[in-house]
């Protein structure tokens, strides 16, 4: 990563490079030699220059050095066995750790939702499945369970190798860091939704107008929220459409809505007496979205401030498209709804060790497919797929190889 | 009456657990006591015929490289030898011996009475002496009282047994030996949980009445794989075939119209069996879309007439057996010498012991073998020889000893035992060793012998060997590595079938794929003998990326695992930690911090927590240190 060992306790700037000489990102290399460090052992400390893209290829690239990503808490817990730290703070370290690691399973649920959730969990399916015939060849060789011998194992191992690779990708583009997060603006006609994505992008790419129906395209654009990839889709203005144009604008605005991370539902205060109400009748028109923030719109003109219950059903606030006013509290909130407060491990963290693990995981597969094919090495086959569980286990939860040995006997008649 | 010596090891039950006990205990110099209800029994085969087979021949190796008997009664008695897995590679190859009844019992009776040190009592025992909270001797049924520094408690099955042929049952342990109820009683009242599990064994045939024409036979292996370290093709006495046979719709009619009267399908039986070993009339319900069942016929023995018709455990009334026997080709005129029946016994949970097998709840008190809820003749030798050697150096004074996961199965065993304990009757697999590529039936001696020795386990002849193979095989292996090959070499280019594009050391050569070392040999006209020396450097070289990844991982976690949980720890102290994971802890009481987070559900975080706890209370001892 580097050309030379950067010197002891002296902050060097250095290019942070890539595998193949590229440089990643250029920051500060401060090494600390063991015994003098936070945990009594060697530490490199790499400051980068932030946004979650960079910082994610950063990681990767010491992980794939041999790294690991720290267990919570984990520098805290060297440095205490280390003598690095007070006995009488064993009490913190030891709430620390309860905390972060607790931080930590949440960042892990946000990161397994939905789809990707889905998908790895087909995929361990698959994995366990596969284990099982092969271990049952292994340790029942005289109960007519030969399957390494025949060969479905190798195609049923490519298989599960595509589905692998799928996932890894679609960890990585899901991961709402490469690709970002994809946000729908929904809204009445005139709501304002154009005003407000050229705010947010700061450029003149929506046709602004006060002709209803204006907006008859959606329009993507992709803006950076503090580093993270944020791509806008402005929908042709969901009303009753007159002519054939405006009924392909809303037809399409409903599939861009169905395919997006989130919405933004954006209520004009100027035209309504009721907020809450138009809310609520707008919603019902729009398909279901998990994750809905609502924005209202045009508090300079409204005739008075509109009241938020305390505990609404989503997050709001308040804006003005046309002015620019609270456009920094729309964006701590959309961070906010999708975990992407970087202050916090969350879900970024999370979903790099997910990443991580998968990548190891295909890996041994690829290695253990190799095994099979060329060498015939059953025992090889098994070990490196027993490693590739092992990893993505990481993300599904423990399981033991009793577990495994329950589904042999269930699965087959075994047993003389 | 007291008896006038005190002993330093009294081991109870003469089966395969208190054999090894009783011989590993005598070989360290102390003195021992063998007490078994029946002389006549010791190393009595009660279930079937045959020692050794995947995971378990791994067992009888570590066995024998630890010095004890079970692999060299097996050479002497094995009338049938098989190696499985022959095509899938060293580590999960295995070694099976069909053995001859009779001469197993009398091999391993033979070792037992000319060792120097042990004393045979035949008699069985009711109680427990016991002094101070610790155990102190035993008490037989006819009052004599052994005074002896540890006990070590072997007694198979023969605790509240209950037997089953059909609807009717009778107390007994293995059938014509009666259960030991009385000490049964007496363990009962000390804090041990104890439960229920089943197991069962198939009717006897006469193979007079079978009719092996057109049965498939199954001859043993060429060449004759040899179990132990010093065992050799010369102790095996004369050969036979097994057969095979199948069980078919008709058999499995029969045994449809005769469940309700099956103790297993109308409740009767509430113990638990293994799921690797069904009853035919498990089998025939649970996979009722297969409509035939292999069946191994295994012999007895040379001189026995019986046969073992391995794969038709049953516990049906006797008629039922008769009906369903007689409809497999094969035994249509077939007469059943015994029947088949089922066993409900007490086992005692294993995680109360430590890895010394020493009870947690009564110092100097060892449970070795079924009593802790195993089957199968080499998972009791194995708890057997490490009870044995743990009760001597408990009356040496020295310290436990129990081989840890990556060094012996024996280690998986009793790691898995005492952490996760049992559900069913405990068997072993590969498939639950994780560093099974390193733990192989061909290395058992490499891994053990020298910590055998150590332990005063080992007799001279044994570690001459031992140290003439290791020497071989590492003088052989420099003379690989400073061989070269040439390009051009037509012999070699023509086996490897493409030309060399380099010199090449000989251990180069051997690790490609499809290079074998006797092949190797030949071309390069080596004489060599001692294949066992080869086949040790050919899997050493082949496996070598992922031996050297299992011992990078092995001493990765060495610190953890031999970091100690001192027994006085008190979970309920330890902030943050859920009152679950405090249970289990609790229940588990580990030994080490690597036991800890082997236990199911404990965390990295759950982990970390102990180990700052333990550090604070200044509990923290590296074993090592």
């Amino acid at each position: 990563m580097f050309t030379h060992i950067p010197e002891a306790r002296v902050a060097t700037y250095s290019n942070f490079k890539a595998a193949d000489g590229t440089t990643i990102d250029q920051g500060i290399a401060l090494f600390f030699p063991a015994p003098h460090s936070f945990t009594g052992e060697d530490v490199l400390e790499l400051q980068g220059h932030g946004g979650p893209v960079v910082m994610n290829m950063l990681l990767m690239r010491i992980v794939e050095l041999g790294a690991r990503i720290a267990q919570p808490g984990e520098f805290s817990q060297r440095a205490f066995l280390n003598d690095k730290i007070d006995l009488s703070q064993a009490e913190a370290i030891a709430d620390l750790i309860d905390s972060v690691s607790q931080q930590a399973a949440q960042g892990a649920m946000r990161s397994l939702q939905g789809e990707f959730s889905k998908k790895i969990k087909q995929l361990n399916e698959r994995l366990i499945n596969q284990r099982m015939y092969i271990e049952a060849a292994i340790d029942f060789p005289e109960e007519e369970v030969d399957f390494l011998s025949d060969g479905r194992i190798a195609r049923n191992l490519d298989e599960l190798e595509c589905a692998l690779k799928e996932v890894l990708q679609q960890a990585n583009e899901g991961a709402l860091l490469r690709e970002g997060i994809t946000l729908v603006l929904a809204g009445r006609t005139n709501a304002g939704k154009s005003s407000l994505m050229n705010q947010l992008s700061g450029r003149d790419s929506s046709i602004v107008a006060t002709i209803p129906g204006t907006t008859r395209d959606l329009i993507n654009e992709f803006i950076h929220l503090d580093g993270i990839p944020l791509k806008l889709v402005d929908t042709a203005g969901i009303r009753n459409a007159g002519d054939e144009v405006e009924q392909e604008g809303v037809r399409r605005a409903l599939v861009e809505i169905e395919n997006a991370d989130g919405m933004l539902v954006l209520v004009d205060l100027q035209s309504t007496k009721d907020w809450q109400e138009d809310l609520t009748s707008l919603i019902r028109e729009l398909p279901d979205k998990e994750k809905l923030l609502v924005v209202l719109n045009k508090i300079d003109v409204a005739s008075r401030q509109p009241e938020i219950p305390k505990h609404f059903d989503y997050p709001v606030t308040c804006i003005s498209a046309k002015l620019g006013t609270g456009m920094s509290d729309l964006k701590s909130l959309i961070k906010a709804a999708f975990s992407l407060d970087l202050s916090e491990e969350g879900s970024f963290i999370a979903r790099a060790r997910h990443v991580e693990a998968l990548t190891r995981g295909l890996d041994h597969l690829q290695v253990g497919r190799d095994q099979l094919l060329s060498r015939g090495a059953g025992e090889l086959l098994a070990e490196e797929l027993r490693l590739c569980h092992e990893s993505l286990s990481e993300i599904t939860g423990e399981f033991s190889s009793d577990d495994l040995l329950g589904l042999i006997f269930s699965n087959f008649c075994i047993g003389k | 009456m007291d008896y006038p010596k005190q002993f330093d090891v009294i081991v109870v039950g003469g089966g395969h657990a208190g054999t090894e006990a009783a011989m590993a205990a005598a070989r360290m110099g102390t003195s021992t006591l063998l007490v078994t209800q029946n002389i006549d029994t010791l190393g009595q085969m009660s279930c079937n015929p045959a020692i050794g087979g995947i995971g378990k021949s791994h067992l009888v190796k570590e066995i024998d490289a630890l010095g004890g008997v079970m692999a060299l009664a097996a050479d002497q008695a094995g009338i049938h030898f098989r190696t499985l897995n022959s095509r899938k590679g060293p580590a999960v190859r295995a070694t099976r011996a069909q053995a001859d009844r009779q001469l197993y019992k009398q091999a391993i009776r033979g070792y037992l009475e000319n060792q120097p040190g042990l004393q045979i009592f035949q008699q069985s025992v009711d109680d427990l002496i016991v002094e101070k909270d610790r155990v102190a001797g035993v008490v037989t049924n006819a009052g004599i009282r052994f005074k002896g520094k540890t006990v070590i408690l072997t007694v198979g099955t023969f605790l509240g047994g209950i037997i089953h042929v059909g609807m009717q049952k009778h107390p007994g342990g293995r059938a014509g030996d009666a259960p030991s109820n009385r000490l049964s009683e007496r363990l009962r009242e000390l804090p041990f949980k104890v439960d229920r599990l089943k197991t069962g064994t198939p009717p006897r045939i006469d193979a007079k009445t079978v009719n092996f024409e057109g049965l498939d036979a199954q001859p043993g292996e060429n060449p004759r794989p040899v179990m132990s370290f010093m065992g050799s093709q010369e102790d095996h006495p004369t050969q036979v075939n097994c057969h095979i046979t199948h069980t078919n719709a008709r058999t499995h009619e029969i045994i449809t119209r005769g469940l309700d009267r099956s103790p297993l399908f109308t409740g009767e039986i509430e113990g638990v069996g293994p799921r690797y070993c069904p009853s035919i009339e498990d089998k025939v319900v649970r996979f009722a879309d297969k409509n035939s069942h292999q069946i191994f016929i295994e012999p007895e023995g040379l001189n026995s007439l019986e046969l073992y018709p391995n794969g038709i455990s049953t516990s049906l009334p006797f008629d039922v057996q008769l009906a369903l026997v007689r409809s497999i080709k094969g035994f249509e005129q077939a007469e059943i010498t015994r029947p088949g029946y089922a066993i409900e016994y007490d086992f005692f949970e294993p995680r109360d012991l430590h890895s010394s097998l020493e009870t947690k709840h009564m110092p100097g008190l060892y449970f070795a073998g079924q009593i802790n809820g195993t089957t199968g003749y080499e998972e009791a030798g194995a708890q057997g020889l490490i009870a044995g050697i743990n009760a001597a150096r408990y009356s040496q004074q020295l310290e436990p000893w129990c081989p840890a996961r990556s060094e012996a199965y024996i280690g998986v065993l009793i790691d898995d035992l005492i952490t996760m304990g049992t559900k069913e009757p405990y068997r072993m697999f590969t498939s639950r060793a994780e560093y099974r590529l390193i733990l192989r039936q061909d290395n058992a001696d490499r891994r053990l012998t020298e910590t055998g020795r150590n332990m005063g386990l080992i007799d001279d002849a044994r570690w001459t060997r031992y140290g003439e193979k290791t020497e071989l095989i590492e003088s052989r292996k420099q003379t690989l590595a400073s061989s070269w090959c040439q390009p051009g070499n037509t012999d070699v280019e023509t086996y490897l079938g493409q030309p060399l594009s380099r010199e090449y050391s000989l251990s180069e050569l051997l690790r490609r794929p499809n290079v074998d070392v006797s092949s190797l040999l030949r071309i390069l006209e080596l004489e060599w003998p001692d294949a066992e020396v080869n086949e040790q450097i050919e899997i050493d070289l082949k496996y070598e990326g992922y031996i050297a990844r299992q011992e990078d991982e092995i001493e990765r976690i060495r610190d953890q695992q031999e970091a100690n949980i001192p027994d006085s720890v008190d979970y309920n102290e330890i902030r943050g930690l859920s009152n679950e994971v405090k249970q289990k802890l609790q229940d588990v009481q580990p030994e080490t911090i690597g036991q800890a987070g082997r236990i199911p559900g404990l965390t990295p975080a759950a982990i970390s927590l102990l180990l700052i706890h333990l550090k604070k209370a200044k509990q923290l001892i590296r074993r090592s240190a």
